[in-house]
This record gives structure tokens, sequence and C-alpha cells, in this order.
């Protein structure tokens, strides 16, 4: 009889300790959390709408699937063989009118690379690997993966670059050119875009809080 | 010799006390009356001291304090006739002939927005009615029209942010787009977002980091690292609030009501990321500044005396948009998302990179995290 309470009043505690544990801070920690809710999504948002006017394509990389903004509708100047009819040489040596006068080198040092190591100035109209194969316009990623390998990882992940519009899926990420100009990809110094003359002030007459 | 005083003294009990014990005038029931008098215990004295300065308003609830006070007739007809007239005010603007009917309307709407209840308690169709009475108390105020939405969290939904301290550059293209986004005052220049300009090689001092230069950015010898509220999982600024003005709501965004919010800033005084702004005076934007994609919980124009904050940009995440300073961040350094879709970025970076959050050890658990490359 003793005993047979005693269980009772086990099987008692432990539902209440199981029902009162999942009420208030079901988790330990927001980690917990995002492991156990996690769930691939595929609600009511999308970002379709915000994707509806640009031109995209899907590839994918590794374990990553995603669309990214297609390059060449973009090059005012494609296609190139439009112009580059003759090797770069021969046009070189023409008087009159240069084109690609502004493009500025500023992409490492000679040594490593020049217009040649992207370039194919047989096959203008594509892109040249290192070991001399055809990589599309649209697909320029390869080219920078050759050496910016961990900035590839990134990007594929989504750390590095941004996305075309929205969070929700599907996912739409600009890629290296979108951001960098291939011929000069580091980004200048310039001015802060404002400066809160109000927090100065108050910094001045030690109204801060 | 207490009737012929001129003066006035605290009652601490002592009177009583004499009176209810022993029949010997001194008040004592031992030893002689020529004895030292006996001091009050500490204890004693504290209940005495209480007793005199607060008496029954002790035992009484809010409601008590407030209604079942004694006043003089003059003070009570003083009350009484403003409390008549404000009342005769908004029924006179109302049913009044000669008011016209957008001031009726206008009079109408101020009343039943007066007396609304928590936004957090409604349910949709509340929502939808005081939304809708805000839209057109704005229209009659400016005739000019604003949307404003009142969309819930979405289900499977947890927003999380990431923030990349080797990317960020100083820029404070971010700052600039928040402003704008969310029709932040002007006058006192109220921004979310500080971007930290601090030294190489000494770690996080904020106390010595710059948040305001103006210079050439990326200074030398410097890196950049933003804080805006991060929506805490366990947020201690929601603990606090006396009258549950703010709140976490299912899809992690905390929030703030800003008609039910009474402006005590003890939200501000409890959080530990300086994520909250006051408004000390009536937040003024320039009418062709508006921003008039709004929502209730977000960017919805505020009034004097209330809090606000970072919503992750609620108008535009729970449309599935990215938050402004997001779009604006022209270095890439911000990533925002689903932290319970498996495939989105935000979990890629968490999962991948070195990620880490400011006060990890406070448990507010912020949906936050920094890393770098």
């Amino acid at each position: 009889m003793k005993n047979k309470n005693l269980t009772y009043y086990f099987l008692i505690l432990l539902a209440v300790s199981f029902f009162s544990c999942k009420k208030e801070g079901e988790y330990h920690s927001i980690t917990d959390k995002i492991e156990a809710e996690s769930k691939p999504y595929h609600g009511k948002l999308t970002s379709d709408e915000l994707l509806a006017g640009s031109e995209l394509m899907e590839i994918t990389e590794g374990k990553h699937t995603f669309l990214i903004l297609e390059r060449k509708g973009q090059i005012k100047s494609f296609a190139c063989i439009e112009c580059h009819s003759k090797p770069v040489t021969q046009m070189k040596s023409l008087d009159g009118q240069k084109a690609h006068w502004d493009i500025k080198m500023n992409h490492a040092n000679s040594e490593i690379i020049n217009c040649a190591t992207c370039h194919n100035g047989k096959d203008m109209n594509n892109l040249n690997s290192l070991t001399g194969k055809n990589i599309d316009f649209n697909l320029s990623y390869k080219l920078c993966a050759q050496c910016h390998s961990s900035q590839f990882e990134d990007w594929k992940g989504g750390a590095h670059g941004k996305k075309v519009a929205g969070w929700a899926p599907p996912r739409a990420s600009m890629t290296c050119v979108n951001c960098h100009n291939p011929h000069s990809p580091g980004y200048e110094t310039r001015w802060p875009v404002q400066f809160n003359t109000q927090k100065g002030i108050e910094r001045k007459e030690g109204l801060d809080h | 010799m207490s009737e012929n005083k001129k003066w006035h003294s605290l009652d601490l009990g002592l009177n009583k006390k004499k009176e209810a014990s022993g029949a010997c005038g001194c008040g004592k029931s031992q030893g002689s009356c020529n004895s030292q008098e006996e001091e009050l215990s500490a204890d004693e004295f504290y209940e005495a001291a209480i007793n005199a300065s607060i008496g029954d308003e002790r035992q009484r609830d809010g409601f008590e304090q407030v209604f079942d006070v004694k006043m003089d007739r003059r003070t009570a007809f003083k009350k009484l006739t403003a409390s008549l007239l404000i009342g005769a005010g908004a029924v006179s603007t109302s049913c009044s002939v000669v008011a016209g009917d957008d001031t009726k309307e206008k009079a109408q709407i101020d009343w039943e927005e007066q007396f609304k209840g928590n936004y957090k308690l409604m349910n949709d169709e509340e929502k939808q009615g005081t939304i809708n009475r805000l839209m057109r108390s704005y229209e009659l105020r400016t005739g000019k029209n604003i949307s404003m939405t009142a969309e819930n969290a979405e289900e499977d939904v947890l927003f999380g942010y990431a923030f990349n301290i080797s990317k960020c550059q100083g820029y404070m293209d971010c700052v600039s787009a928040c402003v704008e986004e969310n029709n932040q005052d002007r006058n006192s220049q109220m921004q979310y977002i500080r971007i930290h300009e601090m030294k190489d090689g000494e770690g996080f001092k904020f106390d010595k980091a710059d948040d305001n230069y103006y210079h050439e950015v990326p200074a030398e010898g410097h890196f950049y690292l933003g804080t805006q509220c991060f929506h805490c999982d366990n947020p201690p600024c929601v603990e606090v609030c006396p009258v549950q003005a703010t709140w976490k709501e299912e899809d992690g965004l905390v929030v703030i009501d800003y008609d039910w919010c009474i402006g005590c800033r003890y939200c501000m005084a409890a959080c530990p990321y300086d994520g909250r702004r006051f408004n000390w005076s009536k937040p003024e934007v320039p009418a062709n500044e508006i921003n008039k994609n709004q929502h209730y919980l977000g960017n919805r124009m505020r009034k004097k005396g209330v809090m606000e904050k970072c919503t992750f940009c609620v108008q535009r995440s729970r449309k599935g948009k990215n938050p402004a300073c997001v779009d604006a961040c022209p270095t890439g350094a911000r990533i925002f998302g689903n932290l319970l879709d498996p495939n989105s970025t935000i979990r890629w970076v968490l999962e991948n990179k070195k990620v880490f959050r400011l006060k990890e050890d406070l448990g507010t658990e912020p949906k936050f995290w920094y890393f770098m490359d």
C-alpha cells in the first residue's frame, strides 16, 4: 500500500516537472531553440516579387544551389567580337577611337596578373581560366575563385557578398563583379555619408547619456 | 502637556503605547516611574515611521489610492469640474451640430484611440481597426495618405542577424538608410545604429571607441563594429517594462507599442547594449521625407515621451525584404535571415564561421552575431 502511494507520488512529480519545464524558458539557449525548431522554410513569404525585375540564372556549386544575376546582358558592349574582329595586337596599332581607355589595372601586380590572365585574345567573347579553358562571362565568379578560394567558400555559403533582394527564399546572390570592379577590386576610402552634429554638441557639453 | 503644544509633532505611536500599557502615568508596567524612559527598538521605530508617513496607503491597492482619498470639498469640486470639462469637450465635438464632419470624425478617432487596449492583446480585427484609425487620422490631419500594416509574425520564422567585422569599413550608409526608413526624429538626429571605430590591437573598448567620427574611412589602424538592438531571446528590457508595452514577438522581434508606452525608460536602463532610444521632444520628419510604408510596431510616427528602437525593419522583414541597413551596406558586412531555416545563409554563417555575441555571459541571448573572415 505504502509502496503504491509512493509510486503515485513519484509519477505525479514526474508529470508536474515535465510540464513545468516545457512552459517557460523551453530551451536552455537560442542555439538549442534553433536546433530543435529547425525546418526548411516553405511559408508564404518569398522573394519572387522582389526579384521579378532581375535576369537570374541558377547555379550549383558544391552543396549550394542558388540564383545569381545574369551578366552578359548588363555589359554594354557585349558581344565583344562585334569590335574585336581581329587580334588585339593589330587593333592596338590602329589610329582613332580607343575603346576601354578608362580601364586601369589595380589588381595585384603585373607579375601575377595581366589582361591575358582572364581574357582570351583569340576568343574575346569568353573568359579564360588559368589552364586556358573557356569561362562564360555569366560565370565569371569561377575566374575569381581560382585565386580567392576562401572568399569563394564564404560566398557560396552566404557569408561573403550580398543578396539581390530579400531574406526569404529563393536565394539570389550578387556575384563578385556586382560589387567589385574586376580591374580594380579594392574598396576606396571615402567620407562617411553623414555626421551627427547633435551628438557632437552633446558630447562637448558632457550631456551624453 | 500635548494639549498645550504650539508646534506639530509626528505621531510615532508613542502616545498610544502610553495609554495602553500600565496604570502608571509614565506608561511603564515595570520598574519605577522615575527610571529612564524606555527607548523604541529599531524595528518598532521603523514600523512607526512608516505608519506616520504613508499610513493606510500601505493597505490600499492602486484603485483605492486614487479614488478613496480624503480631500476637502474645494479640491473635490476642482477635480470634478476639470474632468467634466474634458468629457464635455469630447462629447460636444463629436455631437456638435456646428463642428464639421472632419472635426467630429477626428474627435471620434481620438476618443477610440485614447481608450484602445494594448496591441499585444488585440485580435486581428482590433489591430486592423487601430491601423485604419491611424491612417484616417493622418489623412485628416495632413491631407496625405499613408499605408500602415499590422502583419503578424510568420510561422517557422525566427529572425537573426550577423555582422562581419572584417568587412565593415565605417561608411555609415546603414545609419542613414535606417534613419530614412524608420522616420526617426531629424531634430535630435536620433539613430538606432552606432558604428564604433576601434583601434587595432586594443580589442573591444566601447568607452574608448568613437561612434561619431568624421574623417576618411576606413582610417588606418582602426576597425569598425556596428551595434543596434540585438533582439535578445531573453530580453531584459521586456522584463522590466511596468506596463508590458514592449515584448518579444513569435518571430523573435522585440517590439514596442508606442501607444502603450508610458516613457519611464526602465527598458533603456535595463538594456546592456544601449539599444533603445527615447523621444525627448516630438519627433519631426519633413513631410516629403516621410516613409509612408509603415507598420504599427515599426516606423509609424512616434510621439513625444515614448521609447523606440530598431525593429529589424518589421515593416520590411515581415514582407520578405531585408532590413534597410542590410540592403544599404555596400560591403556586404550585414547578413539577415531566418534562423530556423537550415538552408538560409545566416545559418551557414552560424555553423561555419567563428561567431560570437556581445556580453554573452549576461544570458540575454542576442540574436545578433559577429564574425570575421
